[in-house]
């Protein structure tokens, strides 16, 4: 017990400090590398020739060099600074993860500059306001569509003086002056670079790791997107955090396929192609990154989690496709991967035969299949934005991939993370080196670190609030720190729910356990001390559901159709008992619906990262909420449908209150 | 050639067509400027596939005469026709069913390819060039019709939208000058529809291609195409801008039914 009383001081009679038990100092940036512009120069000095990214295109991928991105970046950054871009202006960027998104940063940057991405699918509304409250002075829009939106928009967004497309695609018609193209600037930059050989230089020095690189736009689960303003510093300490555990190297592979506009990306993609030198890949398209992660066989790869529990499902589904024999043999081991995790927690020997099992597993099933989904090399595979169920997590590393959970925040980026070999399913790892935490009362998640922010942008009232004097950022989560120092996260302070019996409950607890099912797509857990028990709003997973009704002849027209069928309500019935089974009776689901429609982000039922907006879903189902509690079997919803062109419509449809 | 005459793309000069008794096409003519977009439209059995037909050449109208690019053609057999650059799109997709996208792009290619079946067989040399140059106009035009996921899909497993996605592609793979779209966009849901409507639009503006398209949704027509002729039981009855043809009557009364009284 001695050296866990060294690591958790007792402060204050309600608060712990965690921190790390890894014996490793964070040092000083030096003066020639506090920046990542500074960094970019230092990897492309080291680097040269190697390759720094690729894209896939044309059915094959194609090469940059850190040198090719030397002069594509300085073309760029000097073009920009010709058509009028200053030090401290502000850049918003929108698209999918391209070279050219990661060179627009980087080129910003060397000019001074600070950029904000913005989701690719973010409404006009939406678009309008982060762009008009960061003040961009220039938008980055990736092809028509964008620009398409950013022509919509141009009464709205006055202080922007020009927008750059980098995919020339359809755009042959539009001649707006109003519009720049990538390509062309960087040709521009060519002579411009000629004509002064080392201003690009002098710009890039010229910057110190206290200037704002970036606004995170916090998806905001309550209010309106507030702009986290991250330093230079922050971003590189931010990756120090990580990649001090989880090492990373020139000689790596990433995909980046999370988007920009996520700070994790920014974090652990961005930061750590220019601070370590990984080399970067860009998937053809969004339909296709499954095939290219298996084509390049990346070592590290981050997704949120949500496409971590779609991969499971489509695991467990291509087996259920599969031949018997690839059935049984995966119904063998299996259960034998599990025995052996079983024994590592405990840590305790792992008897012979099963060492012996586990290794034919592995030639049958576990290693074709991680090949099948591009995960042989993979050595830091993470998941981030909500966390991940510990089935989910018990399912990947059974099948051998060491999935680690990565719990943090937009304003102070990783806080902890799963050691080397030190993965407790049940908690969100330990800080990481650097990061001290604190727990207070309603067992709020305090941190400290020097990934801290700087305050959100225009907003000093809100930047009071969330960051305190002595530098702790408030994170509005919940938690308590286990005995060996790991940190068990519960849930947003605001969302935890008082049982009836006065225990205090996490509802993303139970709906972390109802999505492992391959057939459960997102669950909203409702209840609270003023009812007497706990329901749930389910969303079938579409595809896995459709095809489980397929092989039973059940017929269906629709999504509603098929929410709405007996067959399936017995289906979801039957994943809730074996939820039940695992939880305290008074946690225990009573009653539940299976939504006619999925959450829908572009209906604000989700932020853009797939967290549930609680508020918004209570409310817009509140009938449906109430039936459960009034024995009421049936609920006729109109729903309002909000349309990705803008356009309403309502939808009739009598939903179902089903008992467990 | 005067230049009013290089002006036009395409005449179909007075043909008809029947069928034993059926007469599909009664005296139909109209001219195709170059670098258009030009819709056919009707009510069901007007004759609008028929006349698609009488230009790509599966059918030989008995009387008139279809002039491309300044050249009497009505004689011509379909595949000749395609090789001076019409090509088109077919309202029950006609696809290679068992063969991937990219196959059926690659097999578009065949009339532009010069290897011999030996030399195709043994991959050497000039066929092994040609076969890359031609991979890299297909991949070219994947990535145009942004195909890239279903690059490797068997086409019958591809849902009827994609479908039609990828019969437009074989159409381009054959690098026309003529492009005949029969209905492009039948049976789509909104969104698909629009995303056909915008790679229209695009082959339109990126290669100044005439088009000649045959389409059921008004609303659609009425907003991508720059000259309209109406169709009716086989007879030309309007011709015009699309904001003509929507005020015509005949063609209102052709689409809705003769008013009572």
């Amino acid at each position: 017990m001695a050296a866990q009383v060294q690591h958790q001081e007792k402060q204050q009679s309600d608060s712990v400090i965690l921190r790390s038990k890894e014996p490793i100092e964070l040092h000083p940036l030096a003066p020639d590398a506090d920046t990542l512009p500074k960094n970019f120069l230092l990897r492309v000095r080291e680097l040269g020739d190697k390759v720094a990214v690729r894209k896939k295109r044309y059915g094959i991928w194609l090469a940059y060099s850190w040198n090719d991105s030397y002069r594509i970046v300085r073309n760029f950054c000097l073009a920009l600074v010709e058509m009028g871009l200053q030090r401290g202006d502000k850049v918003a960027i929108i698209g999918e993860n391209d070279p050219q998104f990661y060179w627009a940063q980087i080129a910003i940057w060397a000019a001074g500059g600070t950029t904000t991405a913005i989701f690719t699918d973010a409404g006009l509304q939406e678009l309008a306001y982060v762009v008009d409250n960061s003040d961009a002075a220039y938008l980055i829009a990736h092809d028509q569509e964008q620009v398409d939106k950013a022509l919509a928009i141009r009464d709205k967004i006055p202080n922007v003086r020009r927008v750059i497309y980098w995919d020339d695609k359809g755009m042959w018609a539009y001649d707006d002056p109003w519009l720049a193209c990538f390509d062309i600037m960087v040709d521009e930059g060519e002579s411009l670079a000629a004509a002064q050989p080392n201003r690009f230089e002098e710009l890039i020095a010229q910057g110190s790791g206290d200037d704002i690189a970036l606004f995170s736009y916090t998806s905001g689960t309550t209010s309106l997107p507030k702009g986290a303003m991250i330093r230079h510093r922050n971003l590189m300490y931010g990756n120090r955090h990580v990649i001090n555990i989880a090492p990373t190297y020139p000689t790596d592979e990433y995909v980046s396929f999370s988007p920009l506009a996520w700070i994790t990306e920014q974090s652990l993609g961005l930061t750590g192609h220019v601070v370590s030198g990984v080399t970067v890949n860009f998937p053809e398209s969004a339909g296709t990154v499954q095939n290219d992660i298996r084509e390049i066989a990346p070592s590290s790869l981050l997704f949120p989690s949500r496409i971590w529990e779609g991969l499971a499902s489509t695991m467990q589904m291509r087996i259920n496709d599969s031949t018997w024999i690839n059935r049984a043999l995966f119904a063998t081991f299996l259960p034998i991967a599990y025995k052996v995790i079983d024994y590592e927690d405990a840590e305790k020997p792992i008897p012979l035969h099963l060492r012996l099992l586990r290794a034919v597993g592995e030639t049958a099933v576990f290693a074709p299949l991680r090949n099948m989904i591009g995960m042989t090399r993979v050595r830091n595979a993470f998941t981030s934005g909500s966390t991940l169920s510990p089935d989910q997590l018990r399912f990947f590393r059974a099948v051998g991939v060491e999935l680690k959970n990565l719990y943090g925040s937009t304003e102070c980026q990783a806080h902890t993370l799963h050691y080397k070999g030190n993965v407790k399913l049940a908690t969100v790892g330990a800080p990481a080196p650097g990061v001290e935490i604190r727990i207070v009362e309603n067992n709020e998640i305090l941190i400290r670190s020097r990934a801290v922010f700087a305050g959100y942008y225009k907003d000093p009232e809100k930047t009071a609030k969330a960051l305190d004097t002595d530098g702790w950022f408030h994170t509005g989560d919940a938690g308590y720190a286990d005995p060996d120092g790991h940190l068990i996260y519960l849930d947003r302070v605001s969302d935890m729910i008082e049982l009836a019996n006065g225990e205090a409950f996490s509802p993303q607890y139970i709906e972390g356990r109802l999505k492992f099912s391959p057939y459960i797509q997102d669950v909203m857990a409702v209840g609270g001390s003023d009812t007497h028990f706990v329901t749930a709003i389910i969303n079938i997973e579409f595809d896995n559901v459709a095809r489980w009704a397929e092989k039973n002849r059940i017929s269906f027209t629709t999504f509603v159709d098929l929410s709405q069928r007996p067959e399936v309500q017995d289906l979801i019935r039957r994943e809730v008992h074996r939820v039940n089974e695992t939880l305290p009776p008074a946690a225990q689901l009573q009653k539940f619906v299976v939504l006619h429609k999925a959450f829908d982000a572009d209906e604000n039922e989700l932020t853009r990262t797939r967290k549930l907006r609680r508020r918004t879903l209570e409310q817009k189902y509140a009938d449906l909420i109430h039936a459960m509690y009034h024995n009421i079997d049936e609920v006729i919803v109109r729903a309002e449908v909000k349309y990705r062109d803008g356009r309403t419509g309502t939808v009739d449809t009598a939903v179902k209150v089903c008992s467990v | 050639m005067t230049d009013a005459e290089s002006a036009v793309k395409l005449h179909v000069q007075n043909i008809s067509l029947s069928f034993g008794g059926i007469r599909a096409l009664n005296d139909v003519d109209f001219s195709v400027r170059r670098g258009e977009i030009f819709a056919v439209i009707g009510p069901n059995g007007a004759g609008k596939t028929s006349l698609i037909n009488s230009i790509n050449g599966f059918y030989h109208p008995q009387s008139g005469a279809v002039i491309f690019d300044g050249q009497d053609i009505t004689p011509l057999p379909a595949y000749k026709r395609a090789k001076m650059g019409i090509s088109r799109t077919f309202q029950n997709i006609a696809l290679y069913t068992n063969m991937t996208t990219l196959d059926n792009l690659m097999a578009a290619r065949h009339i532009h390819m010069k290897s011999n079946m030996l030399t195709g067989a043994l991959f050497i040399g000039p066929a092994k060039r040609e076969e890359i140059e031609h991979r890299r106009k297909v991949e070219e035009i994947i990535d145009f019709l942004e195909m890239e996921a279903i690059r490797k899909t068997i086409v019958g497993n591809l849902s009827y939208g994609l479908r039609k996605r990828v019969e437009l592609g074989r159409a381009l793979a054959l690098e026309p000058t003529l492009l005949l779209l029969d209905e492009p966009m039948a049976g789509m849901n909104v969104e698909e529809k629009e995303d056909m409507a915008r790679f229209i639009l695009d082959i339109h503006e990126r290669q100044g291609m005439t088009i000649v398209l045959i389409e059921h949704d008004m609303g659609l027509v009425m907003d991508i195409s720059h000259r309209v002729v109406a169709l009716d039981f086989g007879q030309k009855i309007a011709q015009g801008t699309p904001d003509d043809i929507k005020r015509d009557p005949r063609v209102i009364k052709a689409y809705l039914g003769q008013e009572a009284g």
